[in-house]
Parts: C-alpha cells; sequence; structure tokens
C-alpha cells in the first residue's frame, strides 16, 4: 500500500467521526424547536447550527481529500509527491478543527473587533472558523493542490480525469480566499461571500465529486477509462455551465441588482437536466451489470448519489428557485430542506461509496456484502428523506403564513413558528434525525467490523 | 403572486421536475426489461409531467418568459434519456478491447470463482 493510501485511510477515519460530530449537532439543533430552553445559558442554538454546518463541510472536504489520496498513487503509479508535508498537515488539521470546536462551544463569542476575528469567530455562515483556522485551511489546501500535481509532473503523465482535477483545484483554492476579507459593507459582503459558498458547492465541489465518482466507477464496476473520461467532461461542462450563473438564485433581500434574480432563476431551472441525465446513466450501469458487484453497499451508495443528487438538488431545488417562489420560500425551513438533500445526495453518498470500495480493498475481501450496511443503508436514507419531507412541511408554513401573508414581520415570524404545521414538522423531523442517527452509529459499526465478522461477509455471493 | 399562488406554483414545479425523472428511469428501464409495463408507464409520466407543465402554463401566475423555459424544458426532457441513451449505447459499442480496461473487481470476482 503507497502511503497516500494509508493516509487516504486516516482521513476518511477523520471524515467519519465528523460526520457523527455534525449529526449529534444537528440532532441538538432539531430539538431545540421542540424545546427552545434546551442548553439554556450553556450552549446557544446559533453555536450548535454553526458546528452542525461547519462540520459538514469539514467532513466532506476530508472525505474528498481522502478519496483523491487513495486513486492518486495508482491513477498515476507512483507515490504523491510530498506525501510527508501532507501526512504532517492531516495531523495539524485535526487539531485545528478540534480546537475550533473547542473555541466554539467554551468561548462562543467575542467582541466586534479584530482579534475575535481571528481568533474566536468570522461570523459569516459556512466559513466560521477564525481567521487563523481559515489560513490553515488554505495552506492544507494548496499542500493538496501540490501533492496532485506534483505527482502529475513527477510521473511524467496525466489522465483525462487528474487533469480536470488539477484544473478544478485551483478556483476551489482562490475562491477560498474570499472568506477572509471583512468588508463592511453587508450587500458588497454577502455578494463575494455568495461567490465562495456556492460556486464551491455548485462548481468545484461537483467537478471534485464528478473526478472521484468516476475512477470510483472504473474499479467499482470495471468501466474503461474512455467512457468515464467522455462523461466526465459532458456532465462537468453541463453543470459548470447551468451552476455558475446560478449563483443569482441567492441574491435575494441582500440589495444585489434585481437582475441577478432573473440570471439565477433562468440557469439554476435547467440544473434538472444534465442530472436527469446521471440518472439516466445510473440506470444504464446498473443494468448492464445487472446489478451485479463484488461491493454492494459501493454500488448502492453510488446509486443513491445520482438519485439523491436529483431529487435532492433537480427536484427541491426546481421547487424555489424560480424568483417568484424563492421570494417567498428564501432562507425558511423549505430551502433547509433542499438543502439538506442536495448535500447528502450530491455528496455524502459519494464519500460512503468510496468509503467502502477502500475497506474492500483495505481489508482484502473478495465480496462485500451482509445485513449491516443494508440497515445503515435504508436508516440513512430514509432518515434523511424524511426529515427533508418534514422540514418542506415546515418551510411551506414559512413561506405561507410568514412570508407571503404575513410580510415577514416579527409577528408574522411568531405565528409561522406557533402554527400547528410548522410545530408537527418539527417534531417529525426531530423524529426522523433519531433513526437517521441510528442508521450513522450503524454505519459505524459496519465499517469497523467489516471483514472482521469474517463468514458473515466473505461467504455471501456476489451475485445474488 | 399571492401567497396561495407562490405554494402552488413551487409544488407544481416540484411534481413537474419529480415526473421528469421519474419518465427517464421507467424510460430507461424499459431499455432493459422486455416487460412493456415499464415502456408504458414511462408514457404515462411523461403524460403526467405534461399535464404538470400545461397546469403551470395555464394556472399560475408566473410571467411569460418562465413559462416559456417550462415548455422548452420539457422538450429537452422528453429527448434527454434516449439521447443519453444512445450517447451511451455508442461509447459503450466504441470501447477497446479487454487491454483499454484497467483490471477491475468484475473481472477479479471471475478469477475467484475459477
Amino acid at each position: 500500500m503507497y502511503r497516500s493510501q494509508a493516509l487516504a485511510i486516516k482521513y476518511f477515519s477523520a471524515a467519519m467521526t465528523l460526520f457523527g460530530v455534525m449529526t449529534l449537532f444537528g440532532l441538538i439543533s432539531a430539538y431545540y424547536y421542540l424545546n427552545p430552553d434546551f442548553l439554556f445559558g450553556i450552549l446557544p442554538f446559533n453555536i450548535a447550527k454553526i458546528i452542525h454546518i461547519n462540520t459538514l463541510v469539514i467532513w466532506l472536504l476530508m472525505g474528498f481529500m481522502g478519496a483523491i489520496y487513495w486513486f492518486l498513487p495508482e491513477e498515476l503509479g507512483r507515490e504523491t509527491t510530498g506525501i510527508w508535508a501532507a501526512e504532517i498537515l492531516f495531523y495539524v488539521f485535526c487539531a485545528a478543527v478540534a480546537v475550533v470546536a473547542v473555541v466554539f462551544i467554551f468561548v462562543q463569542y467575542g467582541g466586534s473587533n479584530e482579534a475575535a476575528l481571528w481568533f474566536i469567530n468570522q461570523g459569516r455562515k459556512y466559513v466560521e472558523a477564525p481567521r487563523w483556522a481559515a489560513l490553515g485551511i488554505v495552506v492544507i489546501m494548496v499542500v493538496f493542490a501540490y501533492n496532485v500535481i506534483g505527482t502529475a509532473i513527477a510521473a511524467r503523465k496525466t489522465t483525462g480525469i487528474i487533469t480536470v482535477l488539477m484544473i478544478d483545484l485551483i478556483p476551489l483554492i482562490l475562491l477560498y480566499l474570499i472568506a477572509f476579507p471583512a468588508i463592511s459593507n453587508m450587500s458588497a459582503d454577502l455578494f463575494w461571500w455568495w461567490w465562495l459558498v456556492h460556486l464551491w458547492v455548485e462548481a468545484t465541489w461537483e467537478v471534485l465529486i464528478g473526478c472521484i465518482m468516476a475512477l470510483a466507477l472504473m474499479q467499482l464496476l470495471g468501466t474503461s477509462r474512455r467512457i468515464v473520461e467522455t462523461w466526465l467532461y459532458i456532465e462537468v461542462a453541463l453543470v459548470l455551465g447551468t451552476g455558475i450563473l446560478g449563483l443569482g438564485h441567492h441574491y435575494f433581500w441582500i440589495g444585489t441588482p434585481s437582475y441577478w434574480l432573473t440570471i439565477g432563476g433562468f440557469f439554476s431551472a435547467l440544473e434538472p437536466l444534465p442530472l436527469l441525465g446521471m440518472v439516466v446513466h445510473a440506470v444504464y450501469d446498473a443494468g448492464a451489470q445487472h446489478m451485479k458487484t463484488t461491493n454492494r453497499p459501493a454500488l448502492y451508495w453510488m446509486m443513491a448519489e445520482a438519485f439523491g443528487n436529483f431529487i435532492g438538488a433537480g427536484v427541491w431545488g426546481f421547487m424555489i428557485t424560480l424568483p417568484q417562489v424563492n421570494l417567498y420560500a428564501h432562507g425558511t425551513q423549505w430551502t433547509v430542506s433542499h438543502g439538506h438533500f442536495a448535500f447528502w445526495g450530491a455528496y455524502s453518498c459519494g464519500v460512503i461509496s468510496v468509503l467502502y470500495l477502500v475497506l474492500q480493498k483495505t481489508r482484502n475481501l473478495a465480496f462485500v456484502d451482509g445485513s449491516l450496511w443494508r440497515w445503515s443503508f435504508a436508516a440513512l436514507n430514509l432518515g434523511l428523506v424524511g426529515m427533508t419531507g418534514a422540514l418542506l412541511v415546515s418551510g411551506f408554513v414559512q413561506a405561507f403564513v410568514e412570508r407571503a401573508m404575513g410580510g415577514s414581520t416579527l409577528n408574522a415570524f411568531i405565528s409561522g413558528q406557533e402554527n400547528a404545521w410548522f410545530v408537527d414538522g418539527m417534531v417529525a423531523r426531530f423524529l426522523l434525525a433519531i433513526v437517521f442517527t441510528a442508521g450513522y452509529f450503524v454505519l459505524v459499526w459496519d465499517v469497523l467490523t467489516l471483514g472482521r465478522r469474517a463468514p458473515a461477509v466473505a461467504a455471501v455471493s456476489p451475485a445474488q | 403572486m399571492s401567497a396561495l399562488a407562490a405554494l402552488e406554483a413551487g409544488l407544481l414545479l416540484g411534481l413537474y421536475a419529480l415526473l421528469a425523472g421519474i419518465w427517464g428511469v421507467l424510460w430507461a428501464l424499459a431499455q432493459f426489461r422486455q416487460n412493456p409495463i415499464f415502456g408504458r408507464s414511462a408514457a404515462a409520466a411523461y403524460g403526467l409531467h405534461t399535464l404538470a407543465a400545461l397546469t403551470i402554463i395555464l394556472w399560475t401566475p408566473l410571467g411569460f418568459g418562465w413559462k416559456c423555459l417550462i415548455v422548452g424544458s420539457s422538450l429537452v426532457f422528453l429527448v434527454l434519456p434516449p439521447m443519453t441513451w444512445r450517447l451511451l449505447e455508442c461509447t459503450h459499442q466504441n470501447e477497446g478491447s479487454e487491454h483499454a480496461r484497467k483490471p477491475s473487481q468484475h473481472s477479479r470476482r471471475l478469477v475467484a470463482r475459477l
């Protein structure tokens, strides 16, 4: 095994741990809606939410990095260049995440000064990490890019997938630099902040997961390189073509010119088209292989990725993307529902799929199957779909009662929060979050014991 | 747009996209299975998708431009699965022989069976 692949396993371990932290703080955040006095004076809602959202970003990022560190040496036929630096930075990354979490939980607030920005919280959603930690992330990403590009140079070769990956890493790093300036004009600040959030999630991350899925498909189904590369180019072009200017669908209520609403609505309304193409592609691949594989969980999670991406990002996004609806739905639980489903479908399922591929290799398993992964697959997906459904109901109430009827006043906000449908939606979301959490624990148990419960896994026929 | 119309439009738009997805999946399944029920179900799904599109066009207060987008998207949704399929078949047919393939888990399974 390459050192790079040993590092990948560490990244996957850290990602799975943070997945758990994200789930725990999501559960806590959900409970605040049922009992607003929960942890009163100890841990406010906004801090729990910050940790929930930031661990989401970090666990996925670590999962992506783990996947790349795993596939890169196999793809280019040599050890990753500068792996020693990556190994050191992994521990720095983990330590920084722990320190930031401790600061968020125990310090919580700073003053309105530079020191607070540097050491406590930068204050912008998704990139709340204090500036020192954000600088650390830049250094880690630069070294990551150096690892990828340096390996290609040292190997004196590249592949279509690695070339796309190398190109993608440049905007990935440059866009993150938007996390730093503290612009005093709020409209200007939010305008640029959306560049970071949107273009990471709906552009550069989409390309990154596209590259990872292309590499995973070659291992999982033995799909030829030419096919995955052809489709990678097509899908990347379509996703970027619709995703980049879809940026405008966030520009509500922040003082940006109104033409952005039309541009954003138009391009993001096109986003379901390439996603449908991916679904047809997934059905084709699954049918061509008759769903036979040596790694069932990896295949099922990969299928869940294609379908989840279409439904979460495509269908849920299409509901709210036209400006006439977005005007009311923006920032309600309706968009929270979309966010949960889209992140799950587009990214989380893909990372779990690669994790199972890695486990098969590291534990030297001829076949991967069994019952545990099915339970976790069912509980995680049912929990997630149920949560998004419940959030959708609450979001309808908010958009209807609070926004459209009440005109977004404080009284309207209270009316919306007290509405029976909203409350019921929040109760259902919490209960289904428990199902999701149970699914997480089963997943962890399966991952930890896979191959060690030898007869149950290895003896299962692959062609059931 | 009134409060109720906004809600209705949102739901209809979601249904519209969901039915397009169901049409695509059923159409793709119909290519594998000889059972004509898949083909008929796919046609029914696209029929319902068209109905959702018509309802959006005739019933919701969306602007003319957005309604044109709905019509255009429906047409693209109609041709997208067959086009994607043809392209997939084309790339797979032109696929090189074994030397172009990376050692796959599929082939390893055959070795394991032997």
